[in-house]
């Protein structure tokens, strides 16, 4: 039996490298802890400061999901300040947020997921040539190609917010920018060069059109035999195989999924409120159990954090976010039995630990919930059933899915911008509690902020990586990485490679490492990233 | 071949993806057309089936040559000087950090973060984090004021909030190209090539600065943001309005005033209270003018302008 451990780096809320630790019996985990090693503190940061300083520091939380956190941060002022959006200003957000999330695919699928394919474990695949030629680091030729377009998407935002990474465009009451006729005609003509140099031949191999009949999993395979340039596109390949070594196969994790939803709609959120954000989402919200194959709606009120097993002096109840008071335990040596990591543990008071990321909204856009007009798509619902629940491959399906879509949402923003209407209208500042959320590439963001005498008393951020990445809770309960490591095979203990398709499944945004120990000596046998 | 470690501290990888999205060259374009050999990288880094300690050992006993170390992320030394907050590789990432820095050729610090310590060391800095070299404004940093790498250079910084992705590219090409020493640094040690002009060089909204037009509020396609929002384009060392961002803009030609990323005491003020996009005023003139001007020629300058604006500097400029 051998001991492993992976280092994920960063994790959402506190962003550093994090430790995986897993057991192995007969080539299976059987068990896993995952711990978040980096602390840099940004809500004591934020504590007494400007009470829009959370515009400028929360996007600095991540790079890779800065555009998601400034939604946040400026929804939650909004709700703050009961500010007036107008319409201009809603849809230049949601192309803010479409935009990141679109360079996150790519850049995701290629740069840090499937160069993973070319791992000698997969030498007897019959794909395996034909995935070093695509999927190689750097030389790849599709490789190249999408790290290459990933940058594409993020030019409409900096046409609207100067810059990508880290803008700070949206504000409470709007946006700062007012983009002419110039910058609205280049948004067009890069969202076509995205479609029509990658998207369409290199990806799906088929164009927007025919992709969007796709409504269920025997759709998706029979839209796979259809046509040989659907078979051999980057997802057609992908997706044979993955089958044929194996990533349906594990990474199951906790079977309950969460997501705030997102894309306020620009006509309903006008005047934001807590209370009416979600059923004023287009993307819709909620809970997907699937153990009852039930789905429910979802409210900030239900959340609930426990530091048990976390490097923080504030007991073990379960609290609400917002109730938090981050006080870091400076001794931040690994127990195992009790605190092991930076990252909380976060449940629903009902449901208990639940996934986020691009699965979950999926399993919840197949639900009836929600408003009449919100968007719903019952694909990856059908193929969760179809696979028999979660799996590695299905998270990659999920999140790659979500392309399609999002094009259609970009196209949206750009057909309704009304060029002299406001983008802006002033708010009167004031005390009081703010709530804003969205969902980054990676899942469920959400921010809470509380005004006292004109300056910050308490900002709280839960990440997507803070619900995937979480610790055991007070009940001893794995969080969903832990759990999706469970059953998980490991072919050579000193290379473990689906340790870190798992983890990577989750998009953790970075790196991990694995080390692998083995247990009765301590050696460490193996090392190597994943993100 | 030039050997490029890249590793993180206290980080968001903003200037990582910031990095991705260079153009002329790219990334790929920099690996296979300058020789640059990327050794391991958080993100990008393939190292499977080997011991990414074993590497780092490699490096820093000069089995494989470090020719560039780049550096992202403050340098976290909390709890107590112990580092244990930025656990990396099992070891307090400061402890990496200084072997390697006995055994890399040339030192790059990649944004705020790396350089003068940025958000993280912002008051009242919970993870005692600073800069390779400096810690705000203060020379010294995590390896002090008197740090040359094997090369013989200080530190080489290049900040931002995040860095652009060509003063990246450009510093390690100049490198792995032999041309660093055509290369001035200032006295931040930062590349005068980026670095000398100002954010408002370039600017779409100058002839506003000079008319004294302020842009009043946000959403608007008019004006100048010195005056009222808060804008540092005219005092920040930046290329933002030469190089372009993503190619296409810049935060002030979109509208939004410039925060001063690439200057050590970013973000100013610490945010406090009413300073968040709020210009800081003495009886209605900002506190800071653009360096070396004086308060009293300012006035007369400002009188002259007003009274010689036309009267399109009033209105609507961008139209739609």
């Amino acid at each position: 039996m051998t001991i492993q451990t992976l280092d994920i780096s960063p994790v959402g809320r506190v962003e550093g490298d994090l430790d995986v630790r897993v057991d192995i019996e007969d080539g299976r985990v059987v068990n896993a802890w995952t711990h978040a090693e980096l602390f840099r503190g940004f809500e004591i940061i934020l504590r007494g400061k400007d009470p829009q300083a959370g515009l400028i520091v929360t996007p600095r939380i991540c790079g890779i999901c800065g555009g998601s956190h400034l939604t946040s941060a400026s929804w939650a002022l909004d709700t703050l300040w009961s500010t007036e959006v107008p319409r201009n200003a809603i849809l230049a957000r949601n192309l803010g947020q479409i935009a990141e999330t679109m360079q996150s695919i790519p850049r995701y699928f290629y740069g840090l997921f499937a160069i993973d394919l070319t791992n000698k474990k997969y030498r007897r695949s019959r794909y395996y040539e034909e995935a070093c030629r695509r999927f190689a680091a750097y030389t790849g030729k599709s490789y190249e190609i999408g790290v290459t377009i990933s940058a594409k998407p993020v030019e409409i935002y900096a046409l609207l917010g100067g810059q990508w990474p880290h803008s700070s465009y949206m504000v409470p009451g709007g946006v700062m920018c007012a983009p002419t006729l110039t910058d609205i005609t280049r948004a067009w003509a890069i969202l076509e060069y995205f479609r029509t140099n990658w998207l369409e031949p290199v990806w799906l191999g088929c164009s927007l059109e025919r992709y969007e009949q796709i409504h269920t999993y025997d759709d998706f395979m029979d839209w796979l035999d259809e046509d040989r340039n659907h078979r051999e596109s980057d997802l057609g390949f992908y997706w044979r195989m993955g089958l044929d070594i194996g990533l349906d196969r594990y990474g199951a994790g906790v079977g309950k999924y969460v997501t705030w939803g997102y894309l306020a709609h620009e006509d309903k959120y006008q005047k934001p409120t807590v209370e009416g954000r979600n059923a004023a989402m287009i993307m819709k919200g909620g809970v997907y159990d699937s153990f009852s194959d039930t789905h429910s709606l979802m409210d900030q009120s239900f959340l609930r954090e426990n530091t048990t097993h976390s490097w923080y002096d504030e007991g073990t109840a379960d609290i609400h976010p917002s109730d938090r008071t981050t006080k870091p335990t400076a001794n931040n040596t690994k127990d195992f039995e009790n605190a092991y990591s930076w990252s909380s543990a976060v449940l629903h008071k009902d449901f208990g630990r639940l996934e986020a990321g691009p699965l979950a909204r999926q399993l919840v856009a197949g639900g009836n919930h929600g408003e009449s007009w919100q968007h719903q798509d019952g694909f990856i619902l059908d193929a969760f059933k179809n696979m028999g629940g979660a799996n590695v491959h299905l998270r990659q399906l999920a999140r790659v899915h979500e392309l399609v879509k999002l094009y259609r949402q970009a196209e949206h923003c750009l057909r309704e911008f009304k060029l002299n209407d406001p983008w802006y209208i002033k708010p009167t500042e004031k005390d009081g509690k703010g709530w804003g959320a969205t969902e980054a590439a990676r899942g469920a963001l959400s921010h809470w902020v509380e005004v006292e005498g004109g300056k910050i008393k308490n900002y709280q951020v839960i990440a997507p990586g803070t619900w995937n990445i979480g610790p055991r809770d007070g009940e001893g309960k794995r969080g969903p990485i832990e759990e999706a490591l469970i059953g998980t095979p490991i072919y050579d203990s000193s290379d473990p490679v689906e340790v870190g398709h798992v983890a990577r499944a989750f998009d953790s945004c970075l790196v991990c490492t694995v080390h692998a120990h083995d247990a009765k000596t301590g050696e460490e046998l193996a090392r190597f990233r994943t993100a | 071949m030039t050997n490029v470690l890249w590793l993180q501290g206290g980080a968001c990888s903003g200037n990582t993806m910031s990095f991705l999205n260079a153009e002329e060259p790219t990334v790929c374009d920099l690996i296979a057309d300058f020789g640059i050999k990327v050794l391991w990288h958080p993100s990008l880094g393939l190292e499977l089936g080997n011991d990414l300690q074993n590497l780092l050992q490699d490096c820093v006993s000069g089995k494989i040559p470090l020719d560039i170390l780049v550096f992202e992320g403050s340098v976290v030394n909390a709890p107590n000087g112990t580092g244990e907050w930025n656990r990396f590789a099992d070891r307090p990432m400061k402890d990496w950090l200084t072997d390697l820095s006995q055994a890399a050729k040339f030192i790059v610090a990649v944004g705020d973060c790396a350089t003068w310590g940025g958000i993280p060391a912002m008051s009242p800095n919970p993870s005692e984090s600073q800069g390779l070299q400096f810690l705000k404004r203060e020379e010294g940093g995590f390896l002090g004021k008197d740090f040359v790498s094997k090369a013989g250079l200080p530190v080489i910084n290049i900040p931002g909030c995040p860095a652009h992705p060509d003063w990246i590219t450009q510093i390690l090409v100049a490198i792995a190209t032999g041309r660093i020493a055509d290369i001035a640094l200032d006295e931040l040690h930062r590349p005068q090539t980026f670095f000398n002009t100002y954010t408002q060089t370039g600017c779409t909204r100058n002839v506003h600065f000079a008319y004294k037009a302020s842009t009043g509020e946000f959403g608007q396609r008019k004006g100048c943001l010195f005056y009222d929002l808060g804008c540092r384009g005219p005092m920040t060392h930046s290329s933002c309005n030469r190089i372009l961002w993503n190619r296409v803009s810049s935060k002030t030609r979109v509208g939004m005033p410039c925060l001063g990323c690439t200057e050590p005491e970013f973000p100013f003020f610490d945010l406090q209270p009413g300073t968040v996009f709020k210009t800081q005023t003495v009886m209605g003139v900002p506190k800071e003018l653009p360096p070396g001007v004086k308060k009293k020629d300012y006035a007369i300058l400002t009188m002259v302008a007003k009274d010689a604006a036309p009267a399109w500097a009033e209105e609507d400029f961008f139209t739609v």
